[in-house]
């Protein structure tokens, strides 16, 4: 599956960078390296809930880089096949 | 390829001086550009005084072809007798030509111009006039495109006397720095930030002379039309979208959402880079047929920065960019490549980003700055609110 993270103006401020670095940390902890091809992308329309990531077609909102991890594993990690 | 002039210079003060003894003064009137550098006697308020006067009075002489004679004379009758050494100096060298490189240059005891063709430095071939017994080099220009002519005050030459250096370097070493460290595409104020900033370090700092480089380069045209934000009319869309792509040049793309509607009228996508060369500058994008696609407000004012140290003349950071960020790659492409910038300003306001920093007036704020600082670098610029 393709994870991307938005990093347009709105979620730049509210710490894209920081959500990046910590899903590079996720996707290796939890091994699924050659299952989640990670990305950014620009503007995906959802800056009042941003950091926005998108999980193939599901969007995951209000990332941030305290929260990521139970994101990860609630909302992103069982669309994994 | 149309051909145009650019010129820049960079400054340096005696050490404890406020005010610089050198001057430089520029004129562009219609296809010609006068540039006059004058080193005025002695430092501080004194030369100050000596170097206006003179680039003032000599830029606007020459700028509308009156004849050197008549120039050096009003100069001499007009400046202010030292009390102190009894005489009144100023030291000059003027560049008066046109858009295509042809024109004059005058000398008068500045350490002699260089030409630099093809990154390698050479001589101009100059002749001698007697002016109310003052020696005048003349040199008549007919230069390429590519061509730089550099002229210096002799706090150049003068460098690290004493310091780093017994007897300064000289005209051959100058020569030979520009030859090893002038890469091809640099701008004239490049080449002339360049050179004041080795002169800089050979002082350590601490220069002990007023020291000026000036440099203007004959160059090829370039024009750079710049999207930033989605029009307010999205009815409009495509209509405003081919005008921005129907102009000559180079195309730039900043804002999330402007990048996907030129992206969809271009019948492709964008791709998000995924690199931040620099943790405060969103990552660029990549749409096929744009030379440049950023983010939009943040990546601005990172280059309302760099744009403010780059129209300082008495800033020494290098003036050739090679980071990778947005920013930089925007500041390389509006400040050392462009010379013409057209930019066409989208008023649609994101709901989104009201009250944060990010704002629609942020925004146009911004973009009148960065204008204000690009004609300050000699570039003609464009601004289409849509």
């Amino acid at each position: 599956m393709v994870v991307k993270v938005c990093v347009g103006s709105s979620c730049h401020l509210r710490g894209s960078y920081d959500v990046i670095e910590e899903m590079k940390r996720l996707i290796k902890k939890y091994g699924v390296e050659d299952k989640i091809d990670l990305q950014a992308t620009f503007c995906v329309g959802n800056c009042t809930h941003g950091v926005s990531v998108l999980a193939d077609e599901a969007i995951v909102h209000d990332a941030n880089k305290d929260n990521c991890e139970e994101l990860f594993l609630t909302q992103i990690y069982p669309l994994v096949k | 390829m149309a051909l145009c002039l650019e010129s820049g210079y960079t400054s340096l003060n005696k050490k404890n001086e406020e005010l610089c003894g050198d001057r430089v003064e520029s004129i562009v009137s219609g296809d010609y550009t006068t540039l006059v550098l004058a080193d005025g006697l002695g430092s501080g308020v004194k030369a100050n005084i000596l170097s206006t006067l003179t680039s003032k009075i000599l830029c606007t002489m020459v700028s509308n072809n009156i004849a050197i004679e008549d120039c050096v004379e009003t100069i001499l009758q007009s400046l202010p007798v030292c009390k102190v050494r009894g005489v009144a100096y100023s030291t000059f060298s003027v560049i008066h030509m046109n858009s295509r490189g042809q024109g004059y240059l005058f000398e008068f005891d500045n350490p002699q111009a260089i030409l630099i063709r093809g990154c390698k430095c050479r001589d101009f071939d100059r002749e001698g006039m007697e002016i109310l017994g003052k020696t005048v080099y003349k040199t008549a220009l007919d230069l390429q495109a590519g061509d730089i002519v550099v002229v210096m005050s002799d706090g150049v030459i003068h460098a690290g006397i004493g310091m780093t250096l017994n007897l300064g370097w000289q005209r051959p070493e100058v020569m030979e720095f520009l030859d090893n460290n002038v890469k091809p595409g640099m701008s004239a104020r490049a080449v002339a930030c360049l050179l004041a900033g080795v002169c800089n370090d050979l002082y350590l700092g601490k220069p002990g002379d007023d020291t000026t480089v000036a440099a203007v380069k004959v160059r090829e045209k370039l024009n750079v039309s710049l999207m930033i934000g989605p029009p307010v009319d999205k009815s409009k869309d495509d209509f405003y979208i081919s005008r921005f792509l129907s102009g000559e040049g180079k195309k730039v793309v900043c804002g999330g959402t402007s990048s996907q509607i030129v992206a969809r009228h271009l019948k492709t996508s964008v791709r998000a880079s995924f690199d931040f060369p620099d943790k405060d500058v969103p990552p660029i994008g990549f749409i096929d047929g744009i030379d440049l696609t950023t983010e939009g407000v943040l990546t601005m004012r990172r280059l309302l920065e760099l744009s403010e140290k780059y129209v300082s003349t008495s800033d020494l950071t290098p003036k050739t960019f090679t980071k990778k960020d947005g920013a930089s790659l925007l500041a390389q492409m509006l400040f050392e490549e462009a010379t013409d910038v057209h930019f066409y300003v989208g008023q649609s306001i994101n709901a989104a980003h009201q009250g944060l920093p990010i704002d629609i007036t942020m925004k146009l704020k911004l973009v009148e700055s960065l204008a204000a600082n690009l004609k300050k670098m000699g570039k003609n610029v464009a601004i289409d609110y849509d």
